[in-house]
Formats: structure tokens, sequence, C-alpha cells
């Protein structure tokens, strides 16, 4: 039996549990975005850039001793110049917007392969692909968690002064532009908050998983809720209940905390997906019966 | 400007690159009008009205809202989507989709305005769907949907009212309820409506127009040979199905 009591003293654990909360918040409000609008192929394009500006930071600081662009900057910089290239109305006149966002995917994994192998590993400490792509969420520093705390605040206040317009926008895009709001501006914005989202949770669960905990808390609240802000605070709590009890389970059992906390959110999913079909055959038997 | 139609259209050209799909269109929608426009699909019905919305930018001619351009006329207009042109299934209830018509006094302003929440009383009253007001939109009915997409339109107090096919897929007594709300909303604004539902529509509306790339106005709400002749190439028995009177009035040819 694990000594919980000895763990939680541990400060790299405190860092766990503290970087899990902060994603889980995050994850609610944005991930309903995602989910309701849709664009949970622009999320995944988003996340996997992200690799490239890992290894682009990697690369900066053994050649030119950058220590201060580190690889969260790194993954900050490239995640949102990919919102604003699948934002961007210019290229989706050309190209149709999944088009472009495979393209980014692929590159942007591409180059972090490429950056990665470039990088002089006796200057720098490269952490390993597994980690960095199914994450560790042991290796979240305090620096880390300062710029998460950030990011974290600027996109949640921005989403509380906006609520209403991004309403609006994932509702209908036409009443959005034809009521004044700069719909272009606005789609690019929302991305942007993915992109940042996307880098927030990679910490956690690692690029390849961040739809996980992007997507599946808010797919599991929409299926119980018929309003957004009720869909948001839903979402949190279970993003918050799901990846602890995930993070436990890896603790106890010794098993990667990413993977742990996807299979841990993934179980739910199937769950509540089972109660709410035999909810809603219940439902329309009953009517019948009513009729 | 007390002069300026609600809308007026002048010699418009439409398209999307090298595909020209309306030429040389002119169009005026009067004080208190009740016009719709009707044509086959790829008639350029949808065109005309992201032109009027301002979604593209015509080729060639112009478009005048009370005078205005379109950027300054368009909060004067209320507009009414198809079904399939907005997420039905979105989680909102009815309330929240038609306080989203006051959006134009919000502006950037993070909350609505006690005069919004007024509005949308308002609005839901003129429609008559005061007590759906708590609704899920994913839980109305196609009829009930269509009354609150009216309602969000009426919240902007519009001086014009767009209808894209506003009845297409309903049941014709919830067609006969819609009409009767647009046609006492008809009182005090313009309306236009865009649909290819003809049977309905010579019997509701004022005026008629065809449009097939190009457009006939007909100062009545007849539909004449050379819009079926133009619009359809002539399936006359089944367009004139169910309202044979009113389908083919006297027309001399000039």
């Amino acid at each position: 039996m694990t000594d919980w009591g000895m763990v939680l003293s541990i400060g790299l654990i405190q860092n766990m549990f503290l970087a899990t909360i902060m994603a889980s918040v995050v994850c609610g409000v944005i991930g309903t975005y995602v989910v309701v609008k849709r664009i949970v192929f622009v999320s995944g394009g988003i996340a996997h850039t992200t690799f490239g500006g890992v290894g682009f930071a990697y690369y900066l600081q053994s050649v030119y001793l950058v220590s201060w662009f580190t690889p969260m900057i790194g993954a900050i910089v490239f995640a949102v110049a990919a919102a604003l290239i699948i934002g961007s109305p210019r290229i989706n006149k050309i190209v149709r917007e999944d088009s472009t966002i495979g393209v980014l995917w692929v590159v942007g994994m591409a180059l972090g392969v490429l950056f990665i192998s470039l990088t002089d590993h006796n200057v720098v400490l490269v952490r390993s692909y597994e980690s960095i792509l199914f994450g560790n969420v042991l290796l979240v520093s305090s620096q880390n968690l300062q710029v998460m705390a950030v990011m974290g605040i600027v996109i949640l206040s921005l989403v509380a002064y906006l609520y209403r317009d991004l309403q609006i926008l994932t509702f209908d895009e036409t009443q959005a532009r034809i009521s004044g709001i700069n719909v272009t501006l606005m789609n690019i914005l929302l991305y942007v908050l993915v992109a940042l989202t996307c880098v927030f949770v990679m910490n956690i669960v690692g690029i390849v998983l961040v739809i996980a905990l992007l997507t599946l808390p808010a797919a599991i609240a929409s299926m119980f809720s018929n309003d957004l802000r009720q869909i948001m605070v839903l979402a949190t709590v279970c993003a918050l209940v799901l990846s602890f009890l995930g993070l436990v389970l890896s603790i106890e059992f010794s098993i990667p905390p990413g993977a742990s906390i996807v299979l841990t959110l993934a179980v739910f999913f199937m769950l509540s997906l089972g109660i709410k079909s035999y909810h809603d055959r219940g439902a329309v038997v009953s009517k019948a019966e009513r009729d | 400007m007390a002069s300026s139609p609600p809308i007026e259209i002048d010699d418009l050209t439409a398209g999307y690159g090298s595909n020209i799909v309306l030429e040389g269109v002119s169009l005026r929608l009067e004080e208190k009008d009740f016009l719709a426009v009707i044509g086959p699909n790829g008639g350029g019905k949808t065109t005309l009205l992201k032109a009027i919305l301002g979604i593209i930018t015509p080729l060639k001619g112009d478009i005048r809202i009370f005078g205005e351009t379109v950027g300054n006329g368009l909060r004067k207009i209320g507009y009414v989507p198809q079904r399939g042109n907005f997420d039905s299934s979105y989680p909102i209830s009815v309330y929240d989709v038609v306080l989203m018509g006051t959006r134009v006094m919000k502006g950037y302003s993070p909350r609505y305005s006690a005069e919004c929440h007024e509005r949308t009383a308002e609005a839901l009253e003129i429609v008559g769907i005061e007590d759906l007001a708590e609704y899920s939109l994913s839980k109305l009915s196609g009829g009930q949907m269509q009354r609150a997409l009216l309602a969000r339109a009426m919240a902007g107090r519009p001086d014009i009212l767009l209808l894209d096919e506003p009845t297409a897929s309903l049941d014709p007594h919830i067609k006969e309820c819609i009409y009767d709300s647009l046609r006492r909303i008809n009182k005090d604004l313009a309306i236009m409506i865009v649909t290819h539902d003809i049977g309905v529509v010579s019997t509701h509306v004022k005026r008629v127009a065809c449009l097939n790339k190009n457009i006939i106005v007909h100062d009545e709400p007849l539909i004449t040979p050379d819009m079926l002749e133009m619009g359809y190439h002539c399936n006359v028995e089944l367009l004139a199905h169910g309202v044979p009177h009113r389908t083919y009035g006297e027309h001399d040819h000039d």
C-alpha cells in the first residue's frame, strides 16, 4: 500500500496535482467550445504542431545557449502560429481547412524530430520522446507552473469577457457576422485559446494525449446538460475528479500518469454513453406507453 | 434619407470566382412590402441573401439599405436563417437564442443590458412563444424552432425582416401559422422571403420576384407563365398543385 502522506509531501508530486487542477479548469471551459463547435480536429492539429516547438526550443538552447527559450515557450510559439495559420481566411480560400490542419500536424511532428536530432545532447538535457509525446507530469517544474498560472488567468479572463460573443460565434456564424462580430478575428482568437490550452495540457498528459483531456470531459458533460455554462462547470468537475483518480491509480499501480488519466476518462466516457443511451431508450419507451 | 427604400439593389452581379450566379439583378423592397423571391435551386437565392447580408462582396452593382451601405445598414435587418445553417443541437435555451438578436446594442461589452432583456421578452411575446423561453433549442419541433429564430430576428427591432426558406419541411398547418405571424409583423416592417415553396407564397405575400441568374419582379402576388418559363422550364402541373387558381393569372406579354 502506498504511503500517501509521504507521497504528497514531495514537491514534484504537489506540482503535479497543482498542474492538474489548473489544466482541468482550463480544459473544462475551452474543451466545451471545442466540442460544441466540432473543432476537435483543429485542436489535434495544433496539439501535434507543438512538438515542433519543443524540438525548436531544445535546438536553440543547444546552439545559441538561450536558456530562457524553454520547450514550453517553444510550444506556445508553434501552437499560436498554427492557430493563426488555420484561422487565416487567405489560406482557407485556397485550401480546405482540414487539409491545412493535416499539413501542420505532420510538419510539426517532423520538425520536432528533426530539431531534436540536430540538438547536441551533451549541451542540453533533452526529455525522452516518450515523455514529451505521452506525458510525464512528474517533470512539471515550478517555473512551468508559473507560466501555466499566467496562461490560465489569461485564458479564463478572455473567456469570461467574451463568453456571450463566443456563444453566438459557435452557434451561428452568420448571426455573429450580421450582429457586428468580426467573425474571422473571433475564430482566430478561439483557435489561439485552444492553442494555449493545448500547451497547458501537454505538460500533464503529453502531446499525443492532449485531445483526451480537452474533449472527453466536455463530451461527457454535454450528454447530461443543455446549457453551455453548465456544461463548462460539469466538464471541469469531471476533468478534475477523473484526472485525480487517474493520477492516484498511476501512483498506486506504477503506470505512466498520462496513459492512466486518459484511460480513466475513456472508461467514464463509455459508462456515461451507456447510461445515457439506456436512459434515452427508457424515455422513448415510456413516451410510447403514454401515447 | 426619408425617401430611401428599405432595400435597393441596382444592377447587381455576384458570384464565386469565375462562376457568375447573379447577373444584372435590380430589386427594390418598399416600406411595408412583403416580397417573395422564388426560383430553382442554384438560381442564386442564397447568393442574393449573402450579398444583402454583406457576407459576399458584389462583383458589380450596388446594394443600399435605407440609402446606406450594407455595412452601415445591416443593423436594421433581422435575419431568419434556414434550418441547417446553424447548429440545431447546440446546448442553448430559447431565451438565450432570442437574446442574441440584441447583440448589436451590446457591442463587445460582456453583458447584455436590461434593455436587451426587455426587448427579448417583447420579441418572445410578439411571436407568441413566451412559454418556450426556458426550453432547450434542441428539444423544439421544426415550427417552434422557426418561431424562436423569428423572435431572435425581431429582438433587434429591425426595420426589415429577411427570411431564408421560412417554411421548408413544415406541416401545412404550421406553415399557415408562421405566415399569420409574418402578416401581423408586416404591418410595421418590410419583409422579404426567399423560398422555393411557391404554393404558399402566392396566397400570403404582396409581390413575387423570380430569380434564376436574372430576375423578374411582379407587383402582384402572381406567378406568371414567363416566371415559370425562366425559372423552371415549366413543370406547371406540379407547381400549380393545390393553388391552381392563384398560380396562373391573366397576363399580357409586353
